[in-house]
C-alpha cells in the first residue's frame, strides 16, 4: 500500500510557524521553514532534531520548498541551511527569491542589532543560503531528480506566493502555504487545476472564520485617514517596502481622486523605486487589471503620492506618509514617529503584525510612554490604529480549493481538532470521497488511497443542447449537430492510468479474471470481454493487459476512459489497484 | 433620502452608489455609520437569534440539508475604548450543525445552551444542544411534537411560531394556529399549558411579556394577551380598519417591548401593506399610534416581514422585508391617525452592494443588539449578513 507521511515540525504552540516534512515514495521534502515570531529563544526555530540528532540535513532531505516570503514561512531558512546544515536545492518562485533576503536581513538587523541576540544567522549566511535557491516558474514541472517532480501554482496572498504540487510516480501531494481565493487590488486569486492529489495540505488558521468584506476594512482605513487629515493631523503608515503598501497606495490614490482631496501623500525614499522595480519585474504575478493598465500607465506611478523628503515631516498641516520599516523599529518610520507622537491630532496606522521588542509591538499593546535610547522617554499622544489587511482563505475559500483540486485526502494543519469538527463534517459531507484529518502539532499521520463509491448507472443525466440563433430564428439541436453546422470538430478528452498487479497467470487468464471481477462489481453496467485486443471494456473505459518485461508475474494494466466517464473510470482505477480477489465465481 | 423604489430610478441610484456606498456624502465621517461590517454566508438565513451578548445563530432554509451556525461577533465591535488596538473584524464560527430540512424559526431558550427550530412546514420542533468548549458541533437532542394540522390548513401556514418560555423552567411556547398554542417543557416535551380555544386562525407571532402573560398575534391582526393562569381566551384587540379601502389582503406581524412590567408593555403590529399600529397593553383597545410607512409595499414581501422594538432606545422600531433594506422609525411623533411617516434611518447595504444573484435582494431578518443602543444585524436573500451601528441623523459622528 502506498504511504505518504506528514510531520509538522516544531516545538512550542501551534500557529506562528510553518515547517512540514513530507515523505512520499521514498523521498523527503521540507515544506516551508518558518520562524515563530512570538518566541525569543530556540523555540522560534523548528525542531530539526526530529530529522537527525546531529549532523547535517543534506542526506535526509531531497529538497526544500518555500511558499512565500513571510517570515513565518521562511524566517528559519538561513538557520536551517547554514547553522544546522543543508546543501541540497531550495525551491521558491522568482519573486520570493528576490524578496526573501531583504526581509531576512531586515529581521536579522532587529534581532541582532536592536535586541543584541547572539545565536542567530549572519548577513553572510543569508547570502550563502540564497545561493542554494533554484527559482520556479508557475505551472512548470521541475524534475528534482529522476523520480521527484514539483510544480508551482499561483496562490494570491502576497507577491510570488505559490501552492506546490509534489509528485513521485503516481502519488502526489499539494501544499498550499497561505493562499487567498478572492482577488484584491493588485493580486489575483489562487488557482489550481483538477490535479487530484492523493493529499492536500492546507493551513487552517482562518478556517473557522467568516471574513469581513474588503470594502468595510477599506472604509475603516479611509475613514480614519480622512478624519485625521480633516482635523489637520498627520497620518503615519509604517510599511515594508513590499506587500500591503502597494494595496493601500492604490486605495488612497483612488479615494483622493474621487473625493478631490488636497492633503499631500508621501512615500519614503527608496520605497518607491524598490517597489516599482519588483512589481515591474514580476508584473505577471500581479492581477489582470494591473497588467492591462500597465501598458498605458504604470499603476505604481501615482498622481497624488510623491516621494518623501526628511524635511517635510516638520511641515505644518495635514499629510499622510508611508514610511519604512514596518514595525517602527528603526529608520525613517521611527524618526517620523518620534516627531509626531506628541500630538493627539496625529495618527499612526499599523497595517500588520509587529515582532515583540519593537516599538510597533509596544504601542499596539497600549503602551503610552516609551523608553528610547539615551534614557529619553517619549509620550505617545497620537491615535494608534491597528488594521489587518492580510489576505487569507477562510472556510469558504478552503471549500473552493477542494472543489478545484479534488484531493482524495485532506490535512488541515495548525488547527485544533476539537474546534474543527464542524468544518470536518462540512467537508466530508460535500465531498463524500474525501478523508479529512485535522492535525495536532506532533502527530504522525499516514494516509492511504481512499476507496470511493461506485457511480450509479441509472443516474439521470441532464439534457445537453445547443441553441442556434440565426436571422431571428431559434433552433434547439444536439451539440453534435451544432458542431457539424458550424464546421467545428469535437475534441475528446481521454484519461489514462497504469496499474500494476501481481498475478501469476497468463495474460489471457488475467484478462479473464479482470472481466469476471468487473462483471460482478459493476452491476447495471455492460462489461465486454475482448480477448482479441487483450482488453475489457465497459462504457468508454478500456482496460488492456500486458506483462511487465522484467517479470511475467507482474501485469501492467493500461486503463483509459473518456471525460464523460470520469467517475466510473476513477472508481475502476482505485478498484483495480487493490488487486484481484483470489476466488472468482 | 429614501428612494421610494420605482424600478428604473432605484436601479440607476443603486448603480451610481455601487462604487461609493456607504459614502455618498462629501465626507466619510458623515456616511451614517459608526461601525459597519459586511459578511457573506454560503447560504442565506432568515433567522438571527442571540444566544448571548456576543454570539448569534443563523441557519439556512434551503429544501434539504442546511447548516446552523453560532457566530461570535467581531471583537472589534466590542472593543470600545480600545477599538483602535483591535484589528479583529471577522465572525468566528464557534459552533455549527446540520439540519435535515429548512430552518424557518430558531429560538434560543434563556438560561440554557439550547435552541429550538421549526422547518416552516410542520408543527414539530427540533431541540438542539449548541455545544460547549469540548466540541464545536450542534447536537440534536429531541423533538417536541405540536398539534396535527387541520384539513384545509394551507401549506404555508403549517409552520409553528416559536417563543421562548418564561424562566426558570426551560420551556417553549409554540403553535401554527391559535387553537394549537401550547407550552412544552424542553427536557421532557411534556405539555404544561394549552390555550383553550377552537379557533383555527393562523398565527404570525407569539411572545411572552411576563412570567404569566404571552401575546399571540394572528395573521389577520387580532392580538390576544393571554394569562396562563386562566385557561380561557380573552377577547382580541383587532387592528383598526385600514385608512383607505384596500382590496389587497394584508397579513400582520407583531413585536412587543420586553420588560417585567406588563403594564408598561407596548405592542407594534406591522402589516404587509406597510401600516403600523402601536398599542399599549394597559389600554389595548384605546387610542393607538398609527403610521403608514414610506417603504415599497407592493405586496411581495411575503414571509420575510419583520418588526422589532429597539431594546435600548426610546420609541424606536426597525422594520425589514419590504425591500433590500432595514428602516428605523421613531414612533414618538406618531398620532392616532395613520399618516405617512419617513424612516429616521435606512440601511440600504444589502441592495446596493454587488451581489452574485440577479434577482432583487430582499432582507430576511434583522436583530437589535440587546444593549448597544444603535447596533443592528441584518440578513438578506443573497446570503449577506451586515452588522452596523448607525448614527442618528444630525448628531455628530465619532
Amino acid at each position: 500500500m502506498p504511504e505518504i507521511k506528514v510531520t509538522p515540525l516544531g516545538a512550542g504552540q501551534d500557529v506562528g510557524r510553518s515547517c512540514i516534512l513530507v515523505s512520499i515514495g521514498g523521498k523527503n521534502i521540507m515544506l516551508d521553514c518558518g520562524m515563530h515570531m512570538g518566541f525569543n529563544d530556540d523555540r522560534r526555530f523548528p525542531d530539526f532534531s526530529y530529522i537527525t540528532q546531529n549532523g547535517r540535513l543534506t542526506e535526509f532531505l531531497d529538497c526544500v520548498i518555500i511558499s512565500h516570503f513571510h517570515l513565518d514561512h521562511c524566517g528559519a531558512l538561513p538557520y536551517m541551511s547554514e547553522m544546522v546544515g543543508y546543501d541540497g536545492p531550495i525551491y521558491m518562485t522568482h519573486p520570493t527569491k528576490a524578496i526573501c533576503p531583504i526581509l531576512l536581513e531586515d529581521f536579522r538587523k532587529i534581532t541582532v542589532d536592536k535586541k543584541g541576540e547572539t545565536n542567530f544567522f549572519t548577513s553572510q549566511m543569508i547570502k550563502d543560503c540564497m545561493k542554494k535557491v533554484v527559482p520556479l516558474n508557475l505551472h512548470q514541472t521541475v524534475q528534482v531528480d529522476e523520480e521527484l517532480e514539483i510544480k508551482a501554482y499561483y496562490a494570491g496572498h502576497v507577491l510570488g506566493a505559490a501552492m506546490v504540487q509534489i509528485k513521485v510516480g503516481s502519488e502526489s501531494v499539494v501544499y498550499t502555504g497561505d493562499y487567498n481565493m478572492t482577488p484584491d487590488r493588485h493580486l489575483g486569486a489562487a488557482w489550481i487545476d483538477k490535479c487530484r492529489p492523493d493529499l492536500l495540505i492546507s493551513e487552517s488558521t482562518y478556517a473557522t472564520t467568516i471574513r469581513d468584506s474588503k470594502r468595510c476594512r477599506e472604509r475603516d482605513f479611509l475613514k480614519k485617514v480622512h478624519e485625521t487629515v480633516e482635523r489637520g493631523g498627520k497620518v503615519l503608515i509604517p510599511v515594508f517596502a513590499l506587500g500591503r503598501a502597494q494595496e493601500l497606495c492604490i486605495l488612497l490614490e483612488t479615494f483622493w481622486e474621487r473625493m478631490n482631496l488636497k492633503a499631500p501623500i508621501y512615500f519614503s525614499t527608496g520605497m518607491t523605486e524598490k517597489a516599482n522595480h519588483y512589481y515591474k519585474l514580476f508584473i505577471t504575478w500581479t492581477n489582470q487589471k494591473i497588467r492591462k493598465t500597465f501598458v498605458q500607465r504604470n499603476m505604481f506611478e501615482f498622481k497624488h503620492i510623491k516621494p518623501f523628503d526628511r524635511s517635510y515631516a516638520d511641515n505644518p498641516g495635514p499629510m499622510v506618509v508611508f514610511a519604512t520599516p514596518g514595525m517602527l523599529h528603526a529608520g525613517q518610520s521611527l524618526q517620523i514617529f518620534k516627531k509626531w507622537a506628541g500630538n493627539e491630532k496625529n495618527m499612526v496606522i499599523m497595517p500588520g503584525y509587529c515582532v515583540q521588542g519593537t516599538i510597533g509591538h509596544k504601542i499596539l499593546n497600549g503602551q503610552r510612554k516609551l523608553e528610547l535610547e539615551g534614557r529619553s522617554t517619549l509620550e505617545v499622544k497620537l491615535q494608534v490604529e491597528y488594521m489587518s489587511f492580510s489576505a487569507h482563505a477562510d472556510a469558504k475559500g478552503i471549500m473552493q480549493l477542494i472543489r478545484m483540486a479534488e484531493p482524495r485526502n485532506m490535512l488541515l494543519v495548525h488547527g485544533e481538532a476539537v474546534k474543527m469538527e464542524f468544518l470536518k463534517g462540512k467537508i466530508e459531507q460535500e465531498f463524500s470521497n474525501i478523508v479529512l484529518t485535522i492535525n495536532l502539532k506532533h502527530t504522525f499521520l499516514t494516509y492511504y488511497l481512499e476507496k470511493g463509491t461506485l457511480p450509479d448507472p441509472k443516474k439521470p443525466r441532464t439534457m445537453h443542447g445547443t441553441l442556434i440563433m440565426k436571422e431571428n430564428s431559434l433552433r434547439l439541436v444536439s451539440p453534435e449537430q451544432a458542431m457539424k453546422e458550424l464546421g467545428l470538430s469535437e475534441h475528446h478528452l481521454r484519461f489514462t492510468c497504469r496499474v500494476q498487479l501481481q498475478d501469476p497467470h497468463s495474460d489471457a487468464d488475467t484478462l479473464h479474471r479482470i472481466y469476471m471481477h468487473l462483471k460482478s462489481v459493476l452491476k447495471g453496467y455492460t462489461t465486454q470481454h475482448l480477448p482479441d485486443s487483450m482488453s475489457v471494456m465497459v462504457e468508454s473505459i478500456v482496460v488492456k493487459v500486458s506483462s511487465s518485461t522484467e517479470d511475467p508475474n507482474t501485469k501492467v494494466l493500461l486503463l483509459s476512459w473518456s471525460y464523460q466517464d470520469e467517475d466510473l473510470g476513477s472508481f475502476l482505477s482505485t478498484l483495480l489497484k487493490k488487486g484481484l480477489p483470489s476466488v472468482l465465481c | 433620502g429614501g428612494a421610494k423604489g420605482n424600478g428604473p430610478t432605484l436601479a440607476s441610484a443603486a448603480g451610481s452608489l455601487l462604487e461609493t456606498w456607504p459614502t455618498s456624502a462629501s465626507s466619510l465621517s458623515s456616511d451614517g455609520y459608526k461601525d459597519l461590517y459586511v459578511y457573506q454566508l454560503d447560504h442565506p438565513t432568515r433567522v438571527l437569534e442571540w444566544t448571548s451578548g456576543k454570539t448569534i445563530c443563523v441557519a439556512g432554509f434551503g429544501p434539504d440539508r442546511n447548516e446552523i451556525l453560532e457566530l461570535h461577533l467581531p471583537p472589534k465591535l466590542f472593543a470600545d475604548e480600545n477599538k483602535g488596538l483591535c484589528a479583529e473584524r471577522d465572525f468566528k464560527v464557534v459552533h455549527g450543525g446540520f439540519s435535515d430540512g429548512p430552518v424557518h424559526r430558531l429560538r434560543h431558550i434563556q438560561g440554557t445552551r439550547c435552541v429550538v427550530t421549526n422547518n416552516g412546514r410542520s408543527s414539530s420542533l427540533q431541540v438542539w444542544d449548541v455545544g460547549d468548549d469540548e466540541s464545536d458541533v450542534f447536537r440534536r437532542t429531541s423533538s417536541i411534537e405540536g398539534a396535527a394540522p387541520l384539513a384545509g390548513q394551507a401549506a404555508g401556514e403549517r409552520g409553528s411560531q416559536v417563543a421562548a418560555g418564561p424562566s426558570p423552567q426551560p420551556c417553549v411556547l409554540h403553535g401554527a394556529l391559535l387553537g394549537h398554542v401550547q407550552l412544552s417543557q424542553l427536557a421532557s416535551g411534556d405539555t404544561c399549558y394549552t390555550l383553550e380555544t377552537d379557533s383555527s386562525e393562523p398565527l404570525s407571532a407569539l411572545q411572552f411579556v411576563s412570567p404569566w402573560v404571552f401575546l399571540a398575534c394572528c395573521r389577520n391582526g387580532n392580538l390576544f394577551a393571554v394569562d396562563t393562569r386562566s385557561p380561557s381566551l380573552p377577547p382580541p384587540t383587532p387592528v383598526p380598519p385600514p385608512p383607505e379601502a384596500s382590496t389587497d389582503p394584508v397579513h400582520w406581524g407583531m413585536h412587543a417591548t420586553a420588560g417585567a412590567d406588563v403594564a408598561g408593555c407596548r405592542v407594534a403590529r406591522l402589516s404587509s401593506g406597510a401600516e403600523v399600529v402601536v398599542s399599549d397593553l394597559r389600554n389595548p383597545g384605546g387610542p393607538a399610534r398609527r403610521a403608514l410607512l414610506e417603504v415599497p409595499a407592493d405586496g411581495s414581501a411575503g414571509d420575510h416581514l419583520r418588526v422589532s422594538w429597539a431594546p435600548a432606545l426610546e420609541d424606536c422600531l426597525a422594520v425589514s422585508g419590504f425591500d433590500g433594506g432595514v428602516q428605523v422609525f421613531s414612533v414618538s411623533t406618531w398620532g392616532p391617525e395613520a399618516r405617512e411617516q419617513r424612516a429616521l434611518f435606512q440601511h440600504r447595504g444589502h441592495s446596493v452592494l454587488p451581489s452574485e444573484r440577479s434577482a432583487p435582494v430582499r432582507t430576511t431578518a434583522h436583530a437589535w443588539h440587546p444593549d448597544r443602543p444603535r447596533t443592528l444585524l441584518s440578513a438578506a436573500t443573497d446570503g449577506s449578513v451586515h452588522v452596523w451601528d448607525w448614527v442618528h441623523p444630525g448628531a455628530a459622528q465619532d
